[in-house]
Formats: C-alpha cells, structure tokens, sequence
C-alpha cells in the first residue's frame, strides 16, 4: 500500500478519458453488438459519456460524490438502453460510497470501485460467465486489489486492472450469453467479444492512461 | 383505485398499449403514466422518468409497474430505490406487456387491490395458452437439474410438516454438499422441486404423515440424501426420538390420530415470548375446589379439628410475613403483611371455628364458609374493601391448602432456578413472578395476548403457552424451553443443556437509532407501565415512549387520585425523555383491568363492556383532570408529548376526546385502534386526530371474536391472522392517505418478524417492551424497506396465520429459526 492519493481532477480526467476512448471506438462497439444485440452500444455510450463530460466542464465537480453522482445520474437518463442503469448504478455507488471529499487514497479508491461493482451486480444480477461487463470488472477489481496490496502505487495498479480487463473482455468471445438480448441467440452468441465487456475495458484503459500521465 | 406506470423502450409501443387496454374500460380506468425513450428520440428507458411516472399515478392503494424488456425492467428497479422513502406500494410485474395491461387495467378498473391485480395480469397469458393448446405448464415450474441417480422416500414425522424452521435446516443441510436435491410430495402427486430453494419446499405443502420423495444427483448424491433422511426421521428436532419414561414430551402433542380439524385449533405449544432457558420443572400447584360437605364431626373430633384451624391459621401467616420480609418492594411488603394479618384474624378463625363446634363442619368447610361470608360484606362496602376480596381468597386457599396437607397454592417459594409449569396464570400471580429465580414459563392455557405473555415478554422470560401436555412431564424433570419456536426438549442431553446455555446468554443490544437495512427510519419507541419502569427504557436505548399506561396511578385507590399527585408521576416519565416522543395514554380500565370506582362489577360481558374512553361517559371529570394534569406536566418539561384515548369505536369518540384536549392546551392528540369499528373508518378518524396507535392485542381479540385470555382460542387470536393483518393494513392506509403517522404499540410490535411486516405495511413506528427492541432493531437493519413491502404484501395476501408467518420466515428471515 502507498500513502499517494488521487484528487477529484484526477478522476474527472477518468471520465473525460473514458468519453474519448468510446468516441474513438463507437463503431468498434456498435460492430459488436450489432453481431449479437440491437446495434446501440457505441452510440448509447458516447451519448451518455459525452452529456457527462459536458456537464463535467459546466461546472466542475468539487467533491468525489459529487462527480460521480452527477455522471451516474446523467448516463441514467441519457443512455437509454441497459447501460444507463448498469453505469449509472456503477457511479452513483461509487460516488456514494467515497463521500463528500476532495481526494481519495488507494484503499478508498478501492472500495469505492468494489461498492459500484456490488451495484451493478445488483442492478444486472449477473454472474461470473455471463458474457457481460461483470466479466471485465470483477477480473479487473480483483487484480486493482491485489496489485495495491503487494504495494503497488494507484498507476501501476490500475495498469494491472486493464491488462486484467483485456484478458477478461476477450475471454467473453467464448462464453455463451445468459442475460440481455444477446441471451436471445442462444449459441449464436458464441464467438462473439460482448460489447459491454468491451466498453469496461475502455474504462479501465482509460483509468490506466489518465494515472499514467503525470 | 390503484395506478398503473408502463415502462417501454418505445413511447409508441407503450401509447398504444395503453390505449389497446383503456378500450376495455372506457372512461373509468384507472390512472395511468407513460415512462417511455430515453432523451429525445432515443429508444430506450430512464429511471428517472419511471419514477415521475410512478409518483403522478400513486395512490395509496399502490403502483403497478408494467414493463416491456431488458433495460426497462432495470430502470424500474432503480425507480424504486429513488422512490424508497416513499410510503406508497409499488409492485413491478413480470407479466406479459400487452395481455398483462390489458389484465391489469381491467382489474384495476374493478377495484381490485395491488396484489390482485398483480397477479391477474401475471396470469394473462392463460386465454392465449388455452386456445393455442399450449398450457403445458400453467403452474411455476422449477428447474430441477440433473436426473437423479439416488431416490428414498420418507414419512415427516415432525407435527406441522414441511414449514419453514424444517425448511430453512433442509435447504442448510444438504448446502454442504455438492449434489442437487430435489423434493416431491407423493400425497399431493406434485411436481419435484429443488431443495435448494425454501419457497418452493413450502409450496410443496408436505405435512405430517406425509410421504415425500427425495431425489439426489451430483458427487455427493448419497451423503445429501442420508442428511436429509436423518433429519426427517428426526422430526427436524421437533420430535422426541426416544422420551424417557415417566415422561410427556410436549412434541407428542399432535399425535397422527388426532382429528384434522381438532388439529387446526389446537396445534401444539405456541412460543409466545423468545429466548432459551433451562432448568427443572416446578409445577404451580393446582387451585383448590370448594371442599365438599362431609358427616357431621363427633364431639371428640371437634376440639381436635378446632386445634387444627388455630395452627394452621398461625402457619400460614407465618409463611407470608417471611415471604414479607424477603420482597424488594415497599408496596409487596405492605400487601403480603396485610394478608397475612388476615389468616389470623380473630373474627375470622373465631367464626371458622365456631362452625366446627356447634355445627360439626371440616375444619376445611369450616374455613371457606367462614370466608365466604366476609367475602359478602366486603363486596357490600364496595371501594377498597372490595378490592380486598382477591387477598382474602388467598389467605381462605392457603389456609385450605394446609388442612389438606397440600402445597401451598401461588407461586412456588423457590430459591433456586426453575422453569414454571401452570394450567394457566392469573395477572396476579404472573406480577409476583421472580425472574431472578424463575427461568421460564410454560402454560396449558394462555394466547399470544395474554397475561402470561405479555408479561414473560416485559420480563425478558421465554415463554410457551397452549402446551396441552405440560402437566405430563414429570416435576423435577429438566426441560429446555424455546420460547421462539414453542418446543420443549423434556430430559435433554449435556450437549443441549450447553448449547442452549450457550445461545441463552447472547444478547442483543439496540444502538438508538431504528432502520432498516436501507436506511429506511422506523421509531423504536419503549411501552411503559409506571415511571418506575423508565430506567429500562433508557437503558435500552428506547427513542421515546410511544405508549406510557396511567393505569398505575389509579390501581389499588379507592378514588381517583389528585391533580398533584397524576402532574408529579407523568413528570418523572416526560423528564426522562427530554425533547423526545412520549405518547401518554389515558386512563384505560373495565375488562380485565377493572377499577372499583369507574367499573360496573357485574358486566355480563367485561370486554365488550364499559372500559377504556368509554369510562370516560361515567365520570367525565376524572378524563378532564387526568388531561388538565398531562398538560401540566409536559408544560414543565421538554418532552414531545402526545396523548391518546384507548378504545375508541366511533369517530364522535375521537372528536370529542380531540376537542376537549384542545380545551386543556395539549396539541399532539390521537386515538387507539383497537376496535374493527376504528380500523374500518381510520380514514375518518385520522381527519379528526393528529396520530394513531394500533393495539394490535385488543384489535385481534375483536377482529376474531376470540377472547385473549382463552388458551384455547390462542390461535384465532393470533396477530398474525390474515384478518387482523388486513385491519392493521387498512389503518396503514388511512395513515398514508391523510400523511398521519401510524403507530403500533401492542404486543405484535416485539415480534421482530411481524415488526418488518408491520413496517411494510407503512406504519411508522413500534412501540415494546424495552426488552424486545434490541431483537426488532436487529430483524429490521437485516431487511430494506422494500423487502418489508414485499414480505407484508405476501402476508396480506396469506390463506391462513401459519402461511402468513411461513411467507414471512422465507422473504425475511430464511435459515434465521433453524
């Protein structure tokens, strides 16, 4: 464990990162659920991501709840199909759980992240192999966690998470989806990276990247 | 009416499913919102909407949600946790979009309640099923995993069967394993379930003397079915395997040849106040018979029968002035002394002694006539004298008991610790119980309402009551009684004793604060009987007192007391509470607690009598002196006083006891639902009030016509009767409606299971025995507020009180009573 913090301007470059990496990968991600859902996921994201980045340069967020109550808040109305709850669940409990403050070390990083991962677990009812976004960020937490706790700084753990977040979005191609309307196809969603799984790993891409900069 | 909110990717969908389904209905459907697309233009749902949607279609009697799929379903649920602080019942729905809409509204439109309407739209797919000969499976079909490869079957031997204790330990047992196991009722011919889920093993309707098939697939198929057949061979503990001799183990109480119907009425003994407790049974002592006439005693006999008299006169009052000295009270001491002065009054044993000489009666006989007389006389001067009337009766009894050589009746002289075993007990019997010494209470008799209960609850005792074979286990035996589930282990091993040493001493403390899980505030509130009682509140943590009983004031008087003497005793509770709820009632006698100086002596029928506010239309004045005295004393201290009137009936009542408590200055004013009349027309009531408090004891003794202190009737008197719950819903209701806090302060409220149903049926705060609130606050901070709803709604809807407390194990508490 280190004593480093990460402050709210740290985290909102997070979500200014992930809003790129989506635009950036929009027909990536609609290529995807186009194969094994209704074709919406690139463009639900970045019209999701790109209202909370806007609201983020609005009126920059002064605390951590604030940021994240606001950006779950938003991608709840703005999304439109299951992601806006299931992010938006992710959010609004990480926001809920770091509280009114202005920074957050790495423990408090950490369970913030795990509480948003219990919502979404709550929000989707997924379960490991699914073939959904808890295929990436469970994997991803898991190794966040044990990176902080073999010593590592909040960078070089979150470089862990994404790598762990690459492996488990590809390990997705091979699973069989039992929830969502990919859950429809039945084997024909065999062979097929979930384009929820997909999208986490951007986020984590993202988290990796902003942290790596400075 | 209920609301309807439709939740759809597509505004169009949904605009045209609604207007499909109000084509059925015409102008008097019911209201419904739209919660449809995401943002302009987009197809997709957003929860915010939802929750618009919800509240501009709430009613008090409910929402249902209609949903069409994936995110929609989503978007509703966290809907729901936006709207959590809301009072209003929201159900969501997994009926089919259309047909399910068209069900709903349709029902809706009738009037039919939220779970009707639930579960009719749940069902509409059956018209298209049918016509398509596709009903393969109208009933809920579990999957049921894997073909089995080892199968046994088994009879339940436990008396009630499949319920949910033997569930919860089943679907525990066989966790341990990796296997799957599935349970058929072979009576019933029903379809295989999984073990592993208790709401379908209590679907199975398996009861006793039932055989059940048991099928198991997996590693560890055999070990699975072998844990499962010990525990049904062993009656799931509920069965004494091998009762020793000399014997009656209370579980033999249903036995297999017992009439079904008798069964209903009198199954088994009802743990009625929780905990574990040990120790050897001491049998409270039978009461005595008026002794019967006998031949005239011969001269000889009649000096020697008069010597027997003076000593045992001389004895008994012996007994009681050191049973005087041993009390802790100034008020016991002072009663004890004063009856035992009585065994040796002059008048008395000169009379009783005068009968044997002249008349050459038993010195028995003797006894009890000569008592009886002065009974007479006492009852003549009415007041005091006449209260003294119990007092000379137990020193006749004592004096009888000791001419026949028998023990003395009342409670055992005991020093070391027992477990009570009584026919039934009388209120003043219960009140001198020690629970220093006296570990627990089983009765024969006795209703979850009674005496026996209500005090072992405030005493913290477990208590059994309904043990129609108590009286069978041998004195001096060792039980261990379960106050939580009724069972009685009589002779248990070591092994028993220490681990229920071990539970018993576990105690559970409340932090002051009640929620639920959620965070959802519940007022834990603390009963109080005297302000002596107030010290346990604090102790407790209780967050005010939502019921403190005045009765202590008047008992034991010949006259009201002064206005002095009511502003200092209501002081000392308010001043305990600073800035805090303290709800007072006024004074409720008649009934079973009947006061010489406002209650008629010879009711035919006490409890539908002249009690509570209506002792109020005899002696007005001693309500406005008791109000005039409340008033003064919450104007001294900084306690938030409320004050309420017991057993109101009518809405009359409630204005005029509102009017003339404005009259003496006190503003929080609220009434007593205890009457099916007052819960029927709460709505009303509640207009004229600023509060109600729900006396869940008095309303199920008059819900179900059945008399609290009956052991008979134990089971119809049972909060948990699907009518009693309907009642307190109803208040729930009226209390939403018209944004008045609704209370409960009777006995139903220290049961942590029905205080999450309670809270799920919107009322707002419980009001205990501070000795129950540690176990309410724990039940409640495990479960959220929209579990209680749920749990409550499935109670409502229950056929039968067993069901409803079944329903309400499952969705609150699964594996918590194994």
């Amino acid at each position: 464990m280190t004593n480093e913090t990460i402050s709210v301007d740290q985290l909102s470059g997070w979500l200014t990162r992930f809003n790129d990496l989506v635009t950036e990968q929009v027909s990536y991600l609609t290529e995807l659920d186009s194969a094994i859902g209704d074709a919406d996921h690139g463009s639900n994201m970045t019209r999701g991501m790109s209202a909370v980045v806007e609201k983020i340069q609005a009126s920059p967020a002064g605390t951590v709840d604030e940021l994240f109550t606001g950006a779950g808040m938003t991608l709840v109305t703005s999304v439109g199909g299951a992601s806006g709850p299931l992010y938006g669940t992710f959010f609004l409990r990480i926001g809920a759980t770091a509280g009114p403050v202005g920074t957050l070390d790495a423990p408090g990083l950490a369970s913030a992240l795990r509480a948003g991962l219990g919502g979404v677990v709550a929000r989707g009812k997924a379960e490991v192999g699914d073939k959904t976004m808890f295929d990436v960020l469970a994997p991803a937490l898991d190794a966040f966690d044990a990176a902080l706790a073999g010593s590592s700084d909040i960078p070089s753990a979150a470089r862990a998470a994404y790598s762990a977040a690459q492996t488990g979005r590809d390990a997705t191609q091979a699973l069989l989806a039992r929830k969502g309307r990919a859950s429809y196809l039945g084997e024909r969603s065999i062979g097929h990276i979930d384009p929820g799984a997909a999208s986490t790993s951007l986020l984590f891409q993202a988290l990796a990247e902003t942290l790596g900069k400075e | 009416m209920i609301g309807i909110a439709v939740v759809s990717h597509s505004p169009r969908l949904a605009q045209a499913a609604v207007d499909l389904a109000l084509e059925m209905v015409g102008d008097g459907g019911p209201a419904i919102a739209i919660a449809a697309g995401a943002g302009e233009g987009v197809t997709g749902t957003d929860a915010f909407k939802v929750a618009e949607a919800i509240t501009e279609v709430s009613s008090p009697e409910g929402v249902l949600v209609m949903m069409d799929l994936g995110s929609a379903v989503m978007s509703a649920e966290m809907a729901l946790e936006f709207l959590a602080d809301s009072e209003v019942p929201v159900k969501l729905t997994s009926a089919p979009f259309v047909e399910g809409l068209m069900a709903a509204v349709v029902r809706a439109a009738g009037g039919a309640s939220l779970d009707d309407v639930e579960r009719e739209a749940r069902g509409a797919l059956h018209a298209k099923r049918t016509h398509l000969d596709d009903d393969e499976q109208p009933e809920p079909s579990f999957d049921v995993g894997p073909v089995a490869e080892h199968a046994m079957e088994v009879t339940l031997r436990n008396p009630h069967g499949l319920h949910a204790r033997p569930v919860s330990m089943l679907v525990k047992a066989i966790s341990a394993f990796e296997a799957t196991v599935t349970v058929a009722n072979i009576r019933s011919g029903g379809p295989p379930v999984p073990a592993n889920s208790p709401t379908a093993l209590l679907g199975v309707g398996a009861r006793q003397g039932d055989t059940i098939s048991i099928a198991a697939a997996g590693r560890q198929a055999r070990e699975a079915l072998e844990a499962v057949g010990e525990l049904v061979r062993g009656g799931f503990g509920e069965v004494e395997t091998t009762p020793p001799p000399g014997t009656a183990s209370e579980q033999s109480a249903a036995r297999p040849d017992a009439r079904p119907s008798k069964e209903a009425l009198s199954s088994g003994p009802l743990g009625v106040s929780p905990g574990l407790a040990v120790g050897p049974i001491v049998r409270m002592p039978d009461q005595l018979e008026e002794p019967v006439d006998a031949p005239e005693l011969s001269e000889q006999e009649r000096s020697e029968a008069v010597g027997r008299i003076e000593a045992a006169s001389a004895f008994v009052a012996g007994a009681l002035m050191d049973k005087a000295g041993r009390v802790s009270g100034p008020a016991a001491r002072e009663i004890l002394e004063a009856t035992a002065l009585m065994a040796t009054d002059p008048g008395l044993i000169g009379d009783a002694c005068a009968r044997v000489t002249d008349k050459g009666q038993t010195p028995e006989r003797a006894v009890w006539a000569a008592v009886g007389d002065i009974a007479v006389v006492f009852r003549e001067h009415g007041g005091l004298l006449a209260a003294r009337v119990a007092d000379l009766h137990d020193v006749r009894n004592r004096i009888v008991a000791e001419l026949l050589g028998r023990p003395a009746p009342g409670l055992p002289d005991r020093t070391e610790p027992y477990v009570l075993v009584a026919r039934d007990l009388a209120p003043a019997d219960t009140a001198l119980i020690d629970p220093a010494v006296c570990r627990a209470i089983v009765t024969v008799e006795g209703g979850p309402t009674s005496h026996t209960a209500i005090l072992a609850r405030a005493l913290g005792l477990p208590a059994v009551v309904a043990a129609r074979h108590a009286l069978e286990i041998r004195a001096g035996s060792v039980v261990i009684v379960d106050g939580t589930t009724g069972v009685i282990v009589v002779d248990p091993t070591d092994e028993q004793v220490v681990q229920a040493e071990q539970e018993s001493s576990r105690v559970t403390m409340f932090d002051g604060t009640g929620r639920t899980k959620d965070g959802q505030r519940v007022q834990l509130l603390a009963n109080v009987a005297s302000p002596d009682s107030v010290a346990e509140a604090i102790k407790a943590k209780a967050e005010g007192v939502g019921l403190f009983r005045t009765e202590f004031c008047f008992l034991d008087q010949e006259e009201a007391p002064g206005i002095e003497e009511q502003v200092r005793a209501y002081r000392r509770v308010f001043a305990a509470f600073p800035g805090r709820k303290v709800i007072i009632r006024t004074l409720d006698a008649g009934a079973d607690k009947p006061l010489a100086f406002v209650s008629e002596v010879n009711e035919v029928n006490p409890a539908l009598g002249i009690r509570g506010y209506r002792t109020a239309w005899r002696r007005p004045e001693l309500l406005d002196t008791q109000l005039q005295a409340i008033a003064m004393a919450a104007a001294a201290e900084t306690a938030d006083v409320g004050v309420m009137a017991p057993m109101i009936a009518t809405v009359e009542e409630s204005i005029a006891f509102a009017a003339r408590c404005f009259e003496h200055g006190l503003r929080s004013v609220g009434v007593m639902i205890e009457t099916p009349a007052a819960a029927i027309t709460a709505g009303d009531i509640l207009q004229t009030v600023d509060f109600a408090s729900l006396g869940t004891n008095d309303l199920a003794q008059y819900t179900m016509a059945a008399d609290r202190l009956m052991g008979e009737l134990a089971l119809l008197n049972d909060p948990w009767q699907p009518a009693v719950l309907r009642m307190i819903r109803e208040v729930s209701r009226a209390g939403i409606a018209t944004g008045k806090p609704v209370g409960v302060c009777g006995e139903a409220a220290a049961d942590p299971l029905l205080a999450a149903i309670l809270v799920g049926l919107g009322v707002t705060s419980l009001s205990m025995s501070p000795r129950a609130l540690g176990g309410v606050a724990k039940l409640l901070s495990s479960v959220t507020a929209q579990q209680c709803r749920d749990a409550a709604a499935s109670v409502v809807a229950a056929s039968s009180s067993s069901m409803a407390r079944a329903a309400a194990v499952a969705l609150l508490a699964p594996g918590q009573l194994a």
